[in-house]
């Protein structure tokens, strides 16, 4: 199915350059002596990478056949990283690749997004927090209140988090998966 | 006061301080007609058309005007040496959040000034309205030098097809004019958004409108306001055959785009047939205008 500019919106997912996109930005250019141009900003669902093109009023792309759905991460195989649909029980899988960051942060039964494209996963986001374990950090300096930032932990996942200093090994702490920040103790 | 008065207040202001600017430089306030006997024939602005009766059961055709310019000029031609009108216009096939199919727009002629005195009248204009940010004057030749390393006057149809299919976008356009617009909505705009006051000038001879042409350029400009287009102007040709010429070749466009076949208006060609003085006009867009100062 195509789409004309005038039925562009945002989150509308199109084809480009091979890829799935999603429109961040549509915006109608209309100079006073001149035609009319959609200047888009897209995100390519693939790589991340944000690409902007202007089009003439009235062109036409392709549309992407994309979905998001919430799914439930089962477990990695060291290669594979499984994941179900709750409702139909359907399982999909994903590379390391394709994984990108949430690796680092999901944990077997969490429920995340996970984009199909033509049935196939391509991305997976994580819940914006996750409750993490401490594996590995310094034990706290006693006395050290000057506040500097605390100290580096690695969590259950293997992902390095800069915590406070009182925090030890085996406690459980929130992540902001967008910033990678601790954000207070589970 | 409520926020709708302050609002009010604030544009009866604006249009009471662009009154007295022009009284005060002894430029005379026009009214022209809006319900036109002609639509235009601007590639790229589509007149509206309303049916009148001018007798029982005789509906005419008749044309919201788009913008003032040729009954102003007709004025011109007689002699009503310089005007200023401040009027709604009316265009068909308008969209996006800066556009509409109604506006407000006061347009001005000055005699015997060239576009780079009208510039300097308008950057008076802004200044007196308060807007007080640095000016930037910039050709269309070096903002494109500048901005994309794009010599764009030597650029014939095959090298900007090359540049914007380098660019990744689409190239299946078939004038010189419409390519170079593409590229300055995607390369130059985005860049001079970041310029509050941005003047740009001697535009391509293919974007002449009905400004006089030198070379390869145009004496006509644009104001972008933020990367908002403001204000349209030029220096105005003025004899008779050279706006027919002009208004020919627009209609040889828009035939060729397939719109609604239309004639020359040889009304206007008649009233203007002692020709126009020596002078410079622009179209500033007052709602743009307005809150690209209350902002």
């Amino acid at each position: 199915m195509n789409y004309s500019t005038s039925q562009f919106k945002n989150g509308l997912k199109l084809i480009l350059d091979g890829n799935p996109c999603s429109i961040v930005n549509n915006e109608i250019v209309k100079p006073g002596k001149g035609q009319a141009f959609n200047r888009v900003k897209f995100k390519d669902l693939i790589t991340g990478k944000t690409l902007e093109k202007t089009y003439k009023s009235g062109e036409s792309l392709e549309g992407a056949d994309v979905m998001e759905l919430e799914m439930q991460y089962l477990y990695s195989d060291g290669e594979k990283w499984h994941f179900m649909e709750p409702e139909s029980f359907e399982q999909f899988d994903l590379s390391e690749e394709s994984m990108g960051s949430a690796i680092d942060y999901l944990v077997e039964q969490d429920i995340c997004i996970v984009t199909l494209w033509n049935n196939n996963p391509i991305t997976v986001v994580p819940p914006i927090q996750v409750i993490l374990e401490v594996i590995d950090t310094d034990p706290g300096l006693k006395g050290d209140t000057a506040g500097t930032g605390g100290k580096p932990a690695t969590l259950n996942t293997g992902v390095v988090v800069q915590v406070p200093l009182f925090v030890g090994i085996g406690d459980k702490v929130k992540v902001d998966t967008r910033t990678n920040e601790y954000s207070g103790r589970a | 006061m409520s926020k709708v008065k302050k609002n009010l207040v604030h544009y009866q202001d604006l249009i009471i301080k662009i009154r007295e600017f022009f009284y005060s430089r002894k430029v005379t306030e026009v009214k022209t007609p809006s319900l036109l006997c002609s639509p235009t024939t601007d590639v790229y602005i589509d007149s509206i058309a309303v049916k009148v009766n001018r007798d029982i059961s005789r509906p005419t055709d008749r044309y919201l005007h788009t913008s003032p310019e040729l009954e102003m000029k007709r004025l011109l031609s007689k002699g009503s040496g310089d005007i200023f009108q401040i009027c709604q216009v009316y265009r068909d096939n308008e969209y996006g959040i800066n556009n509409s199919n109604e506006f407000t727009m006061l347009e001005f002629y000055r005699i015997d000034f060239d576009m780079h005195s009208l510039v300097d009248e308008i950057i008076d204009l802004l200044k007196m309205l308060g807007k007080t940010d640095a000016v930037i004057k910039i050709s269309y030749a070096q903002a494109f030098f500048e901005y994309g390393n794009i010599d764009i006057l030597n650029a014939d149809l095959k090298d900007l097809k090359n540049i914007a299919n380098s660019l990744g976008l689409n190239s299946d356009y078939d004038w010189v004019e419409d390519l170079q617009t593409l590229l300055f909505v995607h390369l130059i705009e985005p860049k001079i958004s970041q310029i509050p006051i941005c003047f740009i000038y001697d535009y391509p001879k293919e974007q002449s409108a009905l400004a006089k042409i030198d070379g390869p350029i145009a004496h006509r400009f644009e104001l972008y306001i933020n990367g908002i287009e403001i204000a349209n102007g030029y220096e105005e040709i003025q004899s008779a055959d050279e706006y027919r010429d002009r208004f020919n070749n627009e209609l040889y466009k828009r035939k060729m785009i397939e719109k609604k076949k239309l004639l020359v208006d040889e009304e206007f060609l008649r009233d203007i047939k002692a020709g126009l003085p020596n002078c410079s006009g622009v179209a500033i867009g007052i709602e743009r205008l307005f809150s690209s100062i209350s902002l």
